[in-house]
């Protein structure tokens, strides 16, 4: 306990310049290449010893006494007490204070907590200790070109295991081991290798010592809070200036109808920047590559258009596919407006009346099969929920009521085929859907009036014959009575 | 009466002796006080059990006893069978009615103490049948498969699970397993359909027998009185035809309310989903359940439950066998301990029902 206290006030009180070492002076003397990295070590320029780490005594030329285990010594650090020695500071705001640190604390704690704080395979110690990306021997500032942790190095202090294939299956076969290869294909990356410390790199999205799975929701990379981390960068206008593109990406997308399923619905299904973009390999989609992305999700939808007459009108003109009609970042919910020739509409912008007269009367007509159905489906919606209102049981036509619906929203996606005889087709078997709704939902109203006439009548014939049972049950009584006397 | 059904009444009466049965309807006579009125409950209560069985004949066409077409065929007799929906929400209404005229009748009995010598069987026979019509309105419900009978019936016959030695055996024998199932729904078709009706229409029949040979009973103290002063209307035509006359009140009633509140079918039952939130019983459970529910979890060192379903037990049973405790009444004298009783029950059923209906 005492030799225990003698090394936390040591590692404490040790802010003096650097005093004679025997540790490093017997160890150089040796050759040990730790002893002279650790000359270079920012802790070593901070006054710290050896035996601030190790323990024993450092004023010893005893190598027996100063490695006896009474002085402490430990020797080389094993598995957790590795990030416990580490702690013992770096946890500990006043004594960071005292060696004049400006470094925040609590780093052991987050990665205790993070997914690297998990036990290791040989259960021992967790996965990773802070050597295992900061080394031992020869810690330098991340700031330092050359600290394993700077921005330019950490994609390659990563890969050492995220890239190792036999190890990664050991903790998650899942997982991919190709982030590195991806990373250089990327913007971040290839900007990166030039030298750009200011762009994305590991540590940049995942954080540093708190990594948590992507799967979890804590994580900076969790689908919902994707769009913050990267917009900590890209909404930035200033950091950004030097690279002169738009930092408006995230207000579009908070507005768009994927960032409003994303962020306020937390619909994980609605995608998320590195849905479209890539994330290790972010680059925004190429113009021809446009609607393969999209079509991700929106499978039919890419079909149909890639092949329709629109697919090669656009590639001539080098159109970028989807984003030519419902834009990129802000794209709104497709209304039935988009479709035809209103002011709203983007068919209009191509197929103008005098320029390219028979577009513009497909995309009117289209429009128009679409608006009735709409009508209609609403119309039958209508009585279908008078009739419910009215306590009609109409659970059948409610169930066809879907078939229309269903039908309007393929009519939707038929659209992109920018066939007029397909479309037709979809929309007719919507409208017939909704006719029979509302005939249907018309007669369970006929039927509610019916039965009240019904009830009317039989309240009526039923009073009759009591009333007359009445009078009969009156007039015996009378007569009995008459008897009697 | 015109000259053809003059024919075919002497037609019926050469072979029938119609007559006779006239002529002995004519002699019974029904005795009139301040509380001849009560008499016309057990009139009604068989009224509405005559249109449950005729209901419930007319819903048994197309009803499909199993769990994948229960609900579906109810759905079926609701939207497409001809007057279908009128049928079903009659059967519903009038089952309830039917279990609320019971219930008058039977509290009109006992504050009256017509259940004493020589009518305890006629009382017997009556309870018996009030615990099946209960039982009807329990089996009943379960059987348009829908989300409220599913989760009511798993409580229900949770509860009845909690009784010491015989609940579980009970509550395995209901269910036909461990939970509500389709062997529930099966076996609870062929009590309400099958075993209950026999069984009452036996009860029925003794009850109604000894009604006809004892006639009505008298209120106590009327005996004493002169027969002179006694004021009587024959059964035949003026009794009858007055319970006519209330029938048809009752099914003018009960048009009304299929009519315009017509029996709601709700959500097919999923045994996996979870229960909706205020799950209730019929309201004839109801002050039952919100006893059960008022419970501590213990009670002189037993369950509070179990200690509560077996002071219902115990008071049914007491309920039941009225006329062979109340002696006093058996020789002609007043007991107000019965009233007290009867009074208590009356007003703690009225209050936790309401109690139960409202939270």
């Amino acid at each position: 306990m005492t030799i225990l206290l003698a090394i936390a006030l040591g590692a404490v009180f040790s802010v003096a310049p650097p005093r004679t070492d025997q540790c490093l002076v017997c160890h150089e003397g040796m050759g040990d290449r730790s002893a002279e990295l650790f000359r270079r070590d920012v802790h070593f320029k901070k006054g710290l010893s050896c035996a601030d780490c190790h323990g024993g005594h450092a004023s010893s030329d005893d190598a027996e006494r100063a490695m006896s285990k009474q002085a402490g010594f430990i020797g080389r650090p094993q598995a957790d007490e590795v990030t416990a020695v580490c702690a013992r500071c770096h946890s500990n705001s006043e004594t960071m204070r005292q060696l004049r640190s400006n470094l925040r604390t609590g780093q052991a704690e987050a990665l205790a907590a993070s997914v690297h704080g998990r036990s290791s395979l040989s259960g021992k110690g967790r996965i990773a200790q802070c050597t295992t990306c900061h080394e031992a021997h020869g810690i330098v500032s991340p700031k330092d070109r050359s600290s394993p942790v700077h921005p330019l190095n950490v994609t390659r202090t990563c890969s050492r295991c995220h890239s190792d294939a036999a190890l990664m299956r050991s903790y998650n076969p899942s997982l991919p081991v190709d982030q590195l290869e991806k990373y250089r294909t990327s913007v971040h990356g290839m900007r990166n290798k030039q030298g750009d410390a200011k762009v994305a790199e590991c540590a940049s999205c995942h954080g540093d010592h708190g990594i948590r799975a992507a799967n979890d929701v804590r994580s900076a990379v969790y689908a919902t809070n994707m769009p913050a981390t990267c917009s900590k960068c890209h909404s930035d206008s200033a950091y950004m200036k030097e690279y002169r593109i738009p930092t408006d990406q995230f207000a579009k997308f908070s507005r768009s109808v994927h960032g409003l399923a994303l962020l306020q619905k937390h619909d994980l299904a609605a995608p998320t920047c590195n849905d479209c973009h890539g994330n290790h390999g972010a680059a925004p989609p190429g113009v021809e590559s446009l609607s393969k992305v999209c079509g991700t999700c929106h499978v039919l939808n890419a079909e149909l258009f890639s092949a329709s007459p629109h697919k090669k009108a656009f590639d001539d003109r080098r159109l970028p596919e989807c984003e030519t009609c419902h834009s990129n970042h802000e794209i709104a919910a497709a209304t039935d407006r988009l479709l035809g020739v209103g002011p709203d509409a983007v068919c209009s912008r191509c197929h103008r009346e005098n320029e390219n007269r028979k577009g513009f009367l497909v995309a009117l007509s289209m429009h128009r099969m679409i608006d009735s159905l709409e009508h209609e489906e609403k119309f039958a919606g209508m009585l279908l929920e008078e009739a419910e209102q009215k306590g009609m049981e109409v659970s059948e036509p409610k169930f066809k009521l879907r078939d229309a619906r269903q039908a309007r929203l393929q009519s939707r996606t038929t659209v992109h085929a920018f066939d007029e005889q397909k479309f037709r087709e979809v929309v007719e078997k919507g409208l017939a859907s909704a006719l029979t709704v509302s005939e249907a939902s018309q007669e369970a109203i006929d039927e509610f009036y019916f039965r009240r006439w019904g009830l009317g009548v039989s309240t009526l014939i039923i009073t009759v014959l009591a009333v007359s049972l009445y009078l009969t049950v009156r007039r015996i009584e009378r007569k009995q009575r008459d008897t009697i006397r | 009466m015109s000259g053809f059904w003059k024919k075919t009444f002497g037609w019926i009466d050469e072979r029938a002796q119609l007559m006779n049965l006239i002529e002995f309807m004519g002699k019974k006579y029904v005795p009139v006080h301040r509380h001849s009125v009560w008499y016309y409950f057990g009139g009604v209560s068989l009224f509405l059990f005559i249109i449950q069985v005729v209901t419930g004949i007319l819903l048994l066409l197309y009803y499909k006893g199993s769990e994948d077409l229960a609900f579906e065929s109810i759905q079926f007799i609701m939207s497409k069978v001809r007057f279908g929906w009128l049928i079903r929400s009659v059967h519903s209404w009038a089952a309830n009615l039917f279990i609320l005229a019971a219930m008058i009748h039977m509290f009109s009995v006992l504050f009256s103490k017509a259940y004493r010598k020589p009518r305890e069987i006629t009382w017997l026979t009556g309870m018996l049948m009030f615990f099946l019509a209960l039982g009807f309105g329990f089996s009943g419900y379960l059987l348009p498969w829908n989300e409220l009978a599913f989760f009511a019936t798993k409580v229900g016959t949770d509860i009845a699970g909690v009784i010491p030695v015989v609940g579980r055996p009970i509550m395995m024998f209901l269910r036909g397993g461990e939970d509500v199932t389709g062997a529930t729904l099966s076996r609870f078709f062929g009590f309400h359909v099958a075993v209950l009706p026999g069984i009452f229409t036996v009860f029925l029949g003794i009850h109604l027998l000894f009604v006809q040979r004892q006639g009505m009973s008298e209120p106590l103290g009327m005996e004493n009185t002169r027969s002179a002063e006694r004021k009587t209307m024959p059964f035949f035509p003026n009794f009858l035809l007055r319970d006519l006359l209330l029938w048809l009140i009752v099914l003018n009633v009960l048009a009304i309310l299929a009519v315009f509140f017509p029996w709601e079918l709700g959500k097919k039952a999923d045994a996996f989903a979870s229960a909706p939130a205020g799950i209730k019983p019929e309201w004839y459970f109801l002050y039952m359940f919100q006893t059960l529910k008022y419970l501590p979890a213990k009670l002189l060192s037993i369950d509070g439950e179990v200690f509560g379903i077996l002071l219902f037990a115990v008071a049914g049973i007491l309920w039941t066998l009225v006329p062979f405790w109340d002696r006093k009444s058996a020789r002609g004298e007043r007991n107000r301990l019965v009233n007290y009783v009867g009074l208590i029950a009356v007003i703690y059923i009225i209050v936790f029902t309401i109690v139960g209906w409202v939270l």
